[in-house]
């Protein structure tokens, strides 16, 4: 049973980085058919989606908002001894997009840096080994940036997908705390049986140059991927709840992966969950993967005041199957920023800055 | 079987519950209808169903067995196999 208490960390900021293209997904010039937009729209609930510029990756838009968090945190390059890049939208196969965010981010040579393979339920698990590494021992800070840029991947013919997903960059900064009570905990799940739900097949190793071309496109089982969530996520949070010993009312926020409106409110009325500790980002945001935990945080969510703690409970969920949740602490030292990726370069590549 | 799953509905609910679902006039609703002929019984609205299911009886439709359904009988023939239709209804 993957259940952890990890004591002795604090999340000293978060910070997210949007592209700066916005997409109307009412827009008649994207093709589809009216009626059918004005249902996925009023369902999903996205009205309208941030998409990158082909020459911008994940790695660009973490870069930019872990550049930010530093330099509000006051956190010198080389007091950071890991980063942690989870993505499922690398900049390469090979290298590690995180030994390049390294580089890039003027991080020492004595930091470590590798990326982790998850999408949907990568902002608890990334929050999750972060913790543990600084519970290990030998660090003092580290960065998790998770970011994705599903727009790359969904086939512009494909309506249920091309109007649900958007692109984000997130970095969250970790440190020790020896404040009695810090710390946070730490649930995680897996169900590799239901992987084809939602699955990308084709152009890594499995199958390098697929004859079907839609296997050069996210492949969506939604009927599959909503059964999943509501069998899943409701016991998540129940368990979750176990085991840090919390009531719905003593947990201040409920942090969802924001994946499609009317998943998250029948989560919601399911669990029991009030509307005013659950925020919603996926209006203007769209669902962009995991790091939509990190933008609902930033872009919704006003952070404790003087002397005040709050508790938060993230949810990830989806592509794997995987799911998990953190329940994570904020304290009124804490920095939560948001970028609109204004004045990002449409231009700058990996070796450019 | 779950203490929700427990509750029972007659025909005529059943029909009401699907008419509201897939946004028909419950007159129109019967057993025969075709899939087919119900606009708002797409990939949306099979999400519907399976909310609707899970939230009324705690049922679980699965993707498979939705797709599998073709006229408005098997969402009942479903629910009375699940004990949630009442026989003398």
């Amino acid at each position: 049973m993957s259940q952890s208490n990890i004591g002795g960390f604090r999340i000293a900021g978060i910070s997210t980085c949007l592209p700066p293209m916005v997409v109307d997904n009412l827009d008649p010039a994207l093709g589809f058919p009216p009626e059918d937009v004005r249902k996925v729209v009023a369902m999903a609930g996205v009205r309208e989606r941030r998409v990158v510029d082909p020459s911008i990756t994940s790695a660009d838009l973490c870069h930019r908002a872990a550049t930010r968090l530093m330099e509000r945190l006051g956190w010198a390059p080389e007091s950071v001894s890991a980063l942690i890049f989870v993505t499922q939208t690398p900049d390469h196969f090979l290298p590690s997009t995180s030994c390049l965010l390294q580089q890039r981010l003027g991080l020492p040579d004595t930091c470590a840096a590798f990326d982790v393979g998850l999408g949907c339920s990568g902002y608890p698990y990334g929050l999750y080994i972060a913790a543990a590494m600084l519970r290990a021992g030998g660090h003092q800070r580290v960065l998790m940036l998770h970011g994705e840029t599903p727009s790359r991947f969904v086939s512009p013919e494909d309506q249920a997908t091309v109007l649900l997903f958007s692109d984000a960059g997130s970095a969250t900064a970790l440190e020790l705390d020896d404040t009695p009570g810090a710390g946070g905990q730490f649930v995680l799940h897996t169900d590799g049986s239901g992987a084809n739900g939602l699955i990308l097949r084709g152009g890594a190793f499995r199958d390098r140059e697929p004859a079907n071309p839609r296997h050069h496109f996210l492949e969506m089982d939604g009927a599959a991927i909503f059964n999943f969530t509501i069998k899943r996520v409701p016991p998540l949070i129940a368990e979750t709840l176990a085991f840090a010993g919390k009531t719905v009312a003593e947990v201040d926020a409920f942090v969802f992966h924001q994946s499609n409106r009317f998943i998250m409110k029948h989560l919601m009325k399911k669990s029991g969950l009030p509307d005013d500790r659950v925020p919603m980002s996926i209006e203007d945001s769209g669902n962009c993967g995991g790091p939509s935990v990190a933008v609902a945080m930033t872009r919704r969510l006003t952070p404790p005041a003087p002397g005040q703690r709050l508790h938060w409970m993230l949810l990830g969920y989806g592509v794997g199957l995987s799911w998990g949740s953190a329940m994570i602490q904020i304290d009124d030292r804490a920095v939560l920023l948001h970028d609109d990726g204004e004045g990002l370069s449409l231009n700058r590549g990996a070796n450019d800055e | 079987m779950s203490e929700k799953s427990k509750t029972q509905v007659s025909v005529s609910d059943a029909l009401a519950m699907l008419a509201e679902c897939f946004n028909l006039p419950v007159e129109d609703m019967h057993a025969d209808l075709q899939r087919d002929a119900i606009d708002d019984w797409d990939s949306m609205g099979a999400l519907m169903l399976m909310a609707e299911l899970d939230e009324r009886f705690g049922i679980e439709l699965t993707a498979e067995v939705s797709r599998e359904m073709t006229r408005i009988g098997d969402v009942l023939a479903f629910l009375k196999v699940h004990g949630v239709l009442s026989e003398n209804a």
